[in-house]
């Protein structure tokens, strides 16, 4: 399936592109397409574009902190989880978000 | 209920926006002073460039209370919580609430902006009206007179009362403080226990206690420190406990650690948590207690090895960093096991986590 995410935390120069290797790598691993955004201190970076976000099957939000531009997300299915969840457990966690779009 | 509201959420934004402040005004600060410079309290008279940067950083500090509440309330209610936000900081300010005043005002002032979303109804031609001006409006003025009349009295008080206790404390108690404040500055590296204590330390230092902070300085130094002297000693006594690939973190870490970035370490923590914490928790807590019972302050929050020079003590931080970083090194050093050489970054075991929590908004 295609994923998009956002990454985003507190200190914004660290655990941000922690979670964001993580979530590459435990996606590709599993076959999918991703691309994430990352929102550190140095602000957004590999921004989603309107058709990522208009392609994608699910959205998600791996943040401590507020993300920009939530709206894009509507009437999208999001995600939403501290970014310890995808530095911890990102293999478990795609696993999840795979039962979740199938159930 | 408590978790819909993610208080803890609203905290951390507001300082992911306050963090950058702290270190400029900081470092202003600490150039400044040590240029020679100080506060211009009269800009009708001559005034130097160092005066000029201590005098700018001093401004940034004040603004410390207006960012945190606005960051917290446009956290809780998107762009109209800002400019109310910014009043409610104002007023911590202006009332000696400090700190804890702003953080609550950002609260209450976001949740009763998104209550007005909710309950007030306006006709079609009222609507450009609402966020314009009866959001920031009503809000400002309700919370605000709230804050002035009722909310403030309470956390002055409790601010002073704080601020006594701490300037009170003696031998013992100091030290067993200065551990608290150090262990938990140093327990994550970074993260949301850390940052707590630095607001703790921030909101002390804008009341004019500077021992906190200058714990909190140390704190965040220990780590990076305390894990690159076990990697001399495992070079010097020839024990293997890095791989190949946690020595490149170390060596990035290390930098990062004089200017005070503690997260350099996490790399290294995530191979290994629980020794790596404990070691520099441990650490942390003695470097901390010591700065702490000699009196070590610092007028600056932020800024590592720089604003050494700042302090009241610069060479007893120096020995107090020196003792925390090498207790966590001696720890890591002898606790740590040979490592496996790791290919791939996520070939990490993977935590337990309780997946059924996540769940589609």
């Amino acid at each position: 399936m295609k994923i998009v995410a956002v990454a985003a935390c507190t200190s914004g120069i660290a655990h941000t592109y922690i979670a964001k290797e993580k979530l590459l790598k435990a996606a590709e691993a599993a076959g999918h397409e991703i691309k994430v955004e990352t929102q550190g201190t140095v602000g957004a970076e590999n921004e989603l574009t309107k058709s990522d976000v208009a392609q994608a099957d699910v959205v998600i939000i791996a943040a401590d902190i507020k993300i920009s531009g939530q709206d894009r997300f509507k009437n999208k299915k999001v995600i939403e989880i501290p970014t310890n969840v995808v530095i911890k457990s990102p293999k478990g966690f795609i696993a999840r978000v795979e039962e979740l779009l199938k159930g | 209920m408590l978790k819909k509201l993610q208080l803890k959420k609203h905290a951390l934004t507001a300082i992911s926006y306050m963090l950058p402040l702290v270190v400029a005004a900081g470092l202003l600060i600490a150039v400044g002073n040590l240029t020679g410079g100080s506060v211009v309290a009269d800009y009708t008279e001559a005034y130097s460039i160092p005066d000029a940067l201590v005098s700018l950083g001093v401004l940034g500090m004040g603004l410390l209370a207006p960012v945190i509440a606005a960051g917290i309330a446009y956290s809780i209610a998107d762009r109209p919580g800002i400019a109310p936000g910014l009043f409610m900081g104002l007023i911590a300010n202006s009332i000696g609430a400090g700190f804890l005043g702003g953080m609550l005002g950002g609260y209450l002032v976001g949740y009763f902006i998104n209550w007005l979303k909710k309950n007030v109804k306006v006709p079609k031609w009222a609507e450009g009206l609402m966020p314009m001006m009866i959001l920031p409006m009503v809000s400002t003025t309700v919370i605000g007179l709230l804050m002035y009349f009722v909310i403030g009295v309470p956390i002055v008080a409790a601010t002073n009362a704080l601020t006594a206790f701490l300037m009170n404390m003696q031998g013992a108690s100091r030290f067993v403080f200065g551990s608290i404040m150090g262990g938990m500055a140093a327990f994550d590296f970074g993260g949301p226990v850390n940052k707590t204590a630095s607001l703790f330390a921030d909101g002390l230092l804008l009341e004019g206690v500077l021992e906190p902070e200058a714990v909190k300085i140390l704190a965040s130094m220990v780590p990076p420190f305390g894990v690159t002297l076990s990697w001399v000693f495992s070079r010097i006594f020839g024990k293997k406990i890095y791989s190949s690939r946690e020595i490149e973190n170390i060596k990035v870490a290390f930098p990062m650690g004089i200017t005070m970035i503690t997260e350099g370490v996490i790399p290294i923590a995530a191979v290994d948590p629980l020794r790596v914490i404990f070691s520099c928790t441990v650490g942390a807590a003695i470097g901390g207690g010591l700065s702490m019972m000699w009196g070590i302050g610092s007028p600056v929050p932020s800024g590592g090895m720089f604003i050494v020079p700042a302090m009241n003590h610069p060479l007893k931080f120096v020995i107090a960093l020196g003792i925390g970083s090498l207790i966590t090194g001696i720890l890591l050093f002898v606790l740590k096991k040979e490592p496996v050489e790791q290919e791939e970054f996520l070939e990490e075991e993977e935590e337990e986590f309780d997946m059924s929590a996540v769940e589609i908004s």
